[in-house]
């Protein structure tokens, strides 16, 4: 199960990134199209779906790192107790703010594909297609705000995780 | 009191939005207040694109679009930006009476209901080079921003190019750009004369933005109100026709007080892109199917 | 009513912020409670699409790719390289290096339009930089989290492309009206760096090395690459091969260049690059579309609208009418970001300051520069975020260690006022 959950969050990522890439060529398209004589028909809208999916795809290993920013003041300054209950409590309300947000993507995607709705641009694109990118990646989310917080119940969660301990000695 | 939230994509300075809130103040008045229009102009509720599926899906009642927008989802939605179909204001709106029917059945099986359009001024080609016939555009970088743009580009031998709106203006004073086809009254808005020095009133088109209604919305209110609001709906619309014909001419002269260079295309111009226009309303009419050609047929008449 | 309405939603906003949870969630949340409680909308719908409309937005492109940009210079030695180059000519200067984040930034915002970009690239090299070289950290933060909003006040700048459109400016106008500002607020804090150095003499670290004006000159060759990578992505927009938000592309392209001349690219420094920034990204996207929703919701709550209504019907003289507006934006900017500012009240406002007779283009001079201070005040402020990200450091620090530059910004609007020449000047000389 673990094993499954950390392949699921590595392989958005890993998409995340790929569309990262996309950004910088579909960009590079526009620029280097004007120049050369080339036109990549929709390059701009291409690039904004590009940049949704990898800002979404990589939500949940953002989150695993530690890397989504909150006020963890009264997290860390109240002894433990208090610092488990206010873990459970954002977990908790996270989980369930994640798990509107997938719910609504997902219909995002059906309403966009019931209401035909297509690009007005130059590419002409079904906005469910993009779109599914997006609800894909609320949904990874969600799993892994479950996944936390399952693991705070039974307080087997490691804050964040070492990686990003480390990463952060590496900057001081 | 019912309330209506009502995005439009314009500036509250613009003439659109100004006929809108006029609009709503109409239909309050005429209702004593049992239904408040509230306009959120300038994209400042949903953005543009998004307004139509807003109203569909009940997040708003009522929306203003740029009717042509939506020609990648139906070839019908574009039919007023056929270049060189209905290139004046007697024609466009010989036009909307015939494309009417049309779209409110489309809107209708979409769970909306057509209250009113209202036309852009006259297309025209702002140019850094002057143009005196199409093979003066060769080479020329024109933006295109859709895929009938992006065609007049190709025929006429220019390189679409990507470019966003909002960016227009310093591509065009870096060479980015070098050709767009819009109306008077946007060079007007972005003070075009700063960065470009050709217009050529070309009249290819004139585009119309739709005012519509949500339909469960609509079916909502009381008879007298629904009656209300098609009263006010046909007011706002004979209102703007009017006030766009009017601003047309205005808008040239301010091009033209600005140093800008607006002609009537030459002669040879106007051959080739009446050229250009015969092939894309053929196109035109292959995409559009069998309401394609009886809009046509019926304009022709 | 209004009163109310505001009380609940900042007490919820704070709560669900105190309480840990992550910052987009928490503005997502008071964006939905908000919806449900004033309005009778269907919140659900709205919100997906909202926020897949903000995200896939083409004026956001710049901002990952800049971001990238950034995470590849800090794993080179390019920020090495510029401190190298940098050190000798800034030892006679009180405070010394601190003055790189400032002159960092200020020609960094001339190559990028969005603050949250400038200050995350600028930061990602001089901050490891500095703290080796012990400098203290609440000037070392400070400084970048007031310069990094130059990023909007000098050219190019999304924010003013927006207010532009909003009121029919010209933006051509409008980014040279915003240069003089920009070196304005760039001279007041170097000016206030250097105050703050000579008053606390202890706590700047000595530069070892005193070196001759030749020896100065020949260690200034440490700064060609950074100064041909400005000089790409600023050319590039100025010779017209790209626009303002594409430039960012060629950033990349150009960082990866240098990089890989220099022998400190790798594929795993690549990869590392693209997955810090992608994450770094993804944290200020989830901030991102939670603001977007929240700003959804006060556009259906009416809550800036009216506002705004309430003050443009005070019929205050200009002085007050804009002193009330600064008041204003700067509590609005507590809770909205820049953007979801100008599009949610200039309709409301604009035709009163013009009233007023103020010119629109100084307007929006003065607009962008209150804008700059809502990216440094808690709880929403962009640049705090960027920066928490970075270092670690809770809000309520960061908020603390920028005040000295957030008064500075008060302090420049004052000066805008007093001498609206600073603005008008160039634009008239066009
Ligand atoms: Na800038
Ligand atoms: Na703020």
């Amino acid at each position: 199960m673990r094993r499954a959950l950390e392949t699921l969050y590595d392989a958005a990522a890993r998409a995340a990134a790929f569309f990262m890439v996309g950004v910088l060529l579909m960009v590079l398209a526009s620029v280097i199209g004007r120049l050369v004589g080339f036109n990549l028909r929709g390059s701009d809208a291409y690039a904004g779906y590009c940049m949704a999916a990898a800002a979404f795809l990589a939500l949940a290993h953002t989150l695993k790192r530690g890397e989504h920013i909150r006020v963890n003041l009264f997290l860390e300054r109240f002894g433990p107790k208090v610092s488990r209950a206010l873990e459970l409590w954002s977990h908790a309300a996270g989980s369930v703010f994640c798990l509107v947000l997938a719910v609504y993507c997902v219909r995002l995607v059906w309403q966009s594909h019931a209401f035909n709705d297509i690009s007005q641009g130059n590419d002409a694109t079904p906005l469910w297609i993009p779109q599914l990118a997006m609800a894909a990646g609320a949904i990874v989310l969600a799993v892994a705000m479950i996944d936390d917080f399952v693991l705070h119940v039974r307080g087997r969660h490691t804050r964040a995780s070492r990686e990003a301990e480390a990463e952060l000695k590496l900057m001081e | 009191q019912t309330k209506w939230d009502m995005p439009t994509p314009y500036a509250a300075t613009n003439f659109h939005t100004e006929n809108i809130v006029q609009f709503a103040t109409d239909v309050e008045k005429a209702t004593g207040g049992k239904l408040k229009i509230q306009v959120h102009a300038n994209a400042s509720l949903f953005k543009a694109p998004e307004i139509k599926r807003a109203v569909q899906g009940g997040q708003a009642q009522i929306g203003e679009i740029l009717l042509s927008g939506y020609s990648n989802e139906d070839p019908i939605f574009g039919t007023d930006s056929v270049p060189f179909l209905a290139t004046s204001y007697a024609d466009s709106a010989k036009l909307w009476k015939i494309q009417r029917k049309y779209i409110e059945e489309r809107f209708a099986k979409q769970g909306m209901v057509v209250l009113f359009s209202v036309p852009w001024p006259p297309q025209g080609i702002y140019s850094t080079k002057p143009l005196a016939a199409i093979a003066d555009m060769k080479g020329l970088k024109m933006r295109a921003y859709n895929p009938a743009t992006s065609r007049i580009a190709e025929l006429a031998g220019a390189q679409p190019v990507t470019i966003q709106a909002a960016e227009l203006a310093q591509a065009m004073a870096t060479g980015a750009v070098n050709a767009n086809i819009t109306s008077g009254a946007t060079g007007y808005d972005t003070k075009a004369w700063e960065v470009v020095k050709n217009y050529y009133d070309t009249q290819a088109w004139l585009p119309k933005n739709l005012v519509f209604a949500n339909k469960k919305a609509f079916d909502a209110l009381d008879k007298a109100t629904q009656e209300a609001v098609v009263k006010a709906a046909a007011a706002a619309e004979a209102r703007g026709w009017k006030v766009s014909e009017e601003k047309t001419s205005f808008y040239l002269a301010e091009l033209k007080k600005n140093g800008m260079n607006v002609q009537a295309p030459t002669a040879q111009l106007k051959a080739d892109f009446q050229k250009i226009g015969a092939q894309m309303t053929g196109e035109w009419l292959k995409t559009a199917g069998p309401d394609g050609k009886a809009i046509v047929d019926a304009f022709k008449k | 009513m209004d009163l109310a309405i505001t009380a609940v939603l900042i007490a919820f906003l704070f709560a669900l912020l105190a309480s840990g949870l992550w910052i987009g969630l928490a503005l997502l949340g008071v964006a939905w409670i908000g919806m449900e409680l004033f309005t009778s909308r269907p919140v659900g719908d709205a919100m997906a699409v909202t926020v897949w409309g903000s995200m896939s937005s083409w004026t956001l492109t710049a901002l990952p790719l800049f971001l990238w940009m950034g995470e590849i210079l800090f794993r080179t030695r390019l920020s090495e390289d510029m401190f190298r180059g940098l050190a000798p000519w800034l030892t006679k200067i009180p405070g010394r290096l601190l003055h790189t984040n400032i002159i960092g930034c200020t020609i960094f915002a001339a190559v990028s339009g969005s603050s949250a970009a400038t200050c995350a690239t600028i930061g990602k090299m001089t901050l490891p930089e500095l703290k080796k070289r012990g400098y203290p950290e609440e000037m070392t933060i400070g400084t970048l989290a007031g310069a990094g909003t130059l990023g909007l006040l000098i050219p190019p700048s999304i924010i003013m492309i927006v207010y532009g459109v909003t009121a029919e400016v010209s933006i051509t106008r409008l980014f040279i009206a915003g240069v003089l500002p920009g070196l304005l607020l760039a001279a007041l804090f170097m000016g206030y760096t250097i105050l703050w150095s000579l008053a606390n003499p202890g706590r700047i670290p000595e530069e070892k090395e005193h070196l001759s004006f030749g020896q100065r000159v020949y260690a200034s060759r440490h700064l060609i690459p950074a100064v041909s990578l400005i000089a790409l992505v600023l050319g590039s927009i100025y010779v017209g091969i790209a626009t303002a938000t594409e430039a960012a592309a060629l950033g990349v392209v150009g960082a990866l260049a240098i990089s890989w001349l220099q022998g400190s690219m790798s594929r795993k420094v690549f990869g590392e690059s693209l997955m810090g920034a992608t994450r770094l990204y993804c944290m200020i996207a989830l901030i991102l579309a939670g603001a977007a929703f929240l700003t959804l919701a006060m556009g259906y709550i009416g809550l800036p609208r009216h506002l705004a209504e309430f003050i443009a019907g005070l019929g205050l003289t200009p002085f007050w009418l804009l002193f009330a507006l600064m008041v204003f934006f700067i509590v609005l900017g507590c809770f909205l970001d820049g953007i979801s500012m100008v599009v949610l009240t200039m309709g409301v406002i604009l035709p009163t300051i013009q009233k007023a007779g103020i010119d629109l283009i100084w307007f929006g001079i003065f607009v962008v520069v209150v804008v700059e201070m809502a990216q440094i005040t808690p709880p929403v402020g962009f640049n705090l975020f960027v920066l928490q990200g970075m270092t670690k450091k809770q809000i309520p620090w960061l908020a603390k260690v920028s005040l000295p530059l957030f008064l500075l910004m008060v302090l420049a609007v004052g000066l805008l006022y007093f001498f609206p020449g600073i603005v008008t000047w160039l634009p008239a000389r066009m």
